[in-house]
């Protein structure tokens, strides 16, 4: 079977029309994980028995004429949401061993549909990167060119998304980790407005920044699953209380007369020209299709790298405090209490996780909190009112999803400076709490993906995944050759 | 801004990290850099004012109080080490 960026609808329909079982879909791709991701490095865990299991199950369900549209459907998941007695690590050695013993709430909502794990992806530890290359334990490379990154932290579901060892998968989005590594593999990932998705069972990191999002072949596939992971959670006070739409309604609607915001400060000097050529040329087929395209200026992108890594950082420190090595994690040595926790934490996080958890204490600690941390809580509210006023006059923004395509391995690792403003396209978004859409808009010379942003207002997934749709009827994708 | 060494030891301190002589001189270098492309915030003339704060998302609507069941106990201490039916931990009081 052809399974080469498989479509989750068509998928669908060949589970009801039975030219398939779930059993055989589920193993074509269990088959095609063995034969190539000994090279691709994107799961952590493959859970290749409970994936056949769910696929019977599922097939009972679709026998009985109860299917609903994720029933059967095999998926990936990043290693940092939980799944019940599946190891969920966050790619560190802290939580190597660790089996959750709950469902988080999208895994729940996924059950309920009936859908087959694949496995666990992986990630830059804690989601802390942008490359996959921090993983304590797969380094995953990118399928269009295994010498470089696949992009990060969700680096494992875009890597198995692009290379068709996965139809679709969730990752999670703190500055970019959908988003990113969707651009640099060629494949489409949303950030949902903050709140659209529980973060129940998520591994918490930025816990005011994080959420939840689908990776997928196309925006429709995006909807799809967006559709099935939102709403309001009682386990998650931060889960909005909002109606959930069918996200694929209007998606095929025609985008005439919508109004595009390209705000002139993602389209500077720090952007590579390949990128800004394929952005801005998308631009105008976006407007050969009827969107109005205006100028605009988001003048508090100059200081959103600092804002964004002092309100990261600080939550992370906080949230990161609770890995002592007691109850559960990696266990260190020691005399004391103290000394067992030092050593518990020293060699159960890797150097990039500790360098954030300083930089958090840094930002909050006495001396500097009003200089950093409350500072970067006014940067975020300026961001926020700078993006409110382009939405009175514009239904989204565009911009580049990164300042480059995917760079070799090993380029950025020993300049954490530069890896952290390479996040520039993509922090505002999660700063301001918008949704946001990454699409491939082009390829480099050579041959690598490069992905332009669709960012909407808030709780207006409908009008990013409608453009990013549009675009993508008369883009042709190149799949990788691995 | 360069960072001090005595600066790296107390957020070690409060991090419950440490560092042997070769990592901290590493990581002091590290931390100067990253602190130094931090100051640049400090260029935005604005302050913060909670009351500016615009949350859609009511957090003071709590939950139903509805009693339901816990987790399972052993479910719970399948993660954690030296279980004897309760966390065992070496000795508090130094």
């Amino acid at each position: 079977m052809e399974l080469t960026r498989a479509r989750l609808r068509d998928l669908r329909k060949m589970l009801d029309s039975r030219e398939i079982s779930a059993v055989e879909l589920c193993g074509e791709y269990l088959k095609k994980i063995e034969l190539t991701d000994k090279e691709l490095l994107s799961y952590i865990t493959v859970t290749k028995e409970t994936a056949i299991k769910d696929a019977e199950n599922a097939q009972k369900k679709i026998d009985a004429g109860q299917a609903s549209m994720l029933t059967g459907i095999p998926l990936a998941i990043k290693d940092n949401i939980c799944t019940d007695g599946i190891k969920t690590t966050c790619a560190s050695k802290m939580l190597g061993n660790f089996v959750p013993p709950y469902n988080a709430t999208v895994i729940e909502k996924l059950n309920e549909q009936g859908y087959v794990l694949l496995g666990k992806t992986s990630m830059d530890e804690f989601a802390m990167g942008g490359s996959t290359q921090t993983s304590a334990f797969a380094k995953t490379k990118n399928p269009y060119d295994l010498e470089r990154v696949p992009g990060g932290s969700s680096g494992g579901s875009a890597a198995a998304v692009a290379a068709s060892l996965a139809p679709a998968a969730l990752g999670s989005d703190t500055g970019g980790s959908i988003r990113q590594p969707a651009s640099f593999c060629g494949v489409t990932g949303l950030k949902p407005t903050y709140g659209r998705v529980s973060r129940y069972g998520l591994v918490a990191f930025a816990s005011s920044l994080d959420q939840i999002g689908p990776i997928a072949n196309d925006a429709y596939d995006c909807a799809i699953l967006l559709n099935a992971i939102s709403g309001a959670d009682r386990h998650d006070a931060t889960s909005a209380r909002k109606d959930v739409p069918d996200f694929t309604a209007d998606i095929d609607k025609p985008i005439a007369g919508m109004k595009i915001a390209l705000p002139k400060e993602f389209y500077s000097d720090a952007i590579d020209d390949c990128v800004k050529e394929a952005v801005l040329n998308a631009a105008k087929e976006l407007e050969k299709q009827g969107a109005v395209l205006i100028n605009c200026s988001i003048p508090g992108l100059k200081y959103a790298i600092p804002a964004y890594y002092l309100i990261a950082c600080a939550e992370a420190a906080s949230n990161l405090s609770r890995f002592d090595g007691i109850k559960f994690g990696f266990r260190g040595e020691g005399r004391t209490f103290n000394d067992l926790i030092i050593d518990s934490r020293n060699k159960g996080f890797g150097e990039e996780v500790k360098r954030r958890i300083l930089l958090g204490n840094y930002a909050l600690s006495s001396g500097y909190y009003d200089a950093y941390y409350k500072k970067a809580l006014a940067l975020k509210q300026e961001i926020i009112k700078e993006y409110s006023d382009i939405f009175e006059q514009c239904d989204a923004v565009l911009t580049p999803t990164a300042p480059t395509p995917a760079y070799k391995i090993g380029e950025q690792d020993n300049d954490p400076v530069k890896m952290y403003t390479a996040d520039i396209c993509t922090v505002t978004v999660n700063i301001a709490g918008l949704p946001g859409i990454s699409t491939t808009c082009g390829y480099s010379e050579s041959g690598l993906p490069i992905g332009m942003s669709v960012i909407g207002k808030r709780f207006d997934e409908q009008s990013v995944l409608r453009i990013a749709y549009a675009w993508e009827q008369n883009f042709k994708t190149a799949a990788p050759k691995i | 801004m360069a960072v001090d060494m005595k600066t790296i030891e107390h957020l070690c301190g409060l991090s419950k990290l440490s560092y042997d002589e070769k990592g901290m001189e590493k990581v002091m270098g590290e931390m100067s850099d990253i602190i130094g492309l931090m100051d640049e915030i400090k260029g935005f003339d604005l302050t913060y004012d909670d009351t500016k704060d615009k949350n859609e998302i009511r957090f003071n609507e709590t939950r139903e109080d509805i009693p339901e069941k816990s987790f399972d106990t052993e479910k719970l201490l399948q993660n954690a080490e030296n279980t004897d039916s309760c966390y065992v931990v070496p000795k508090v009081v130094e």
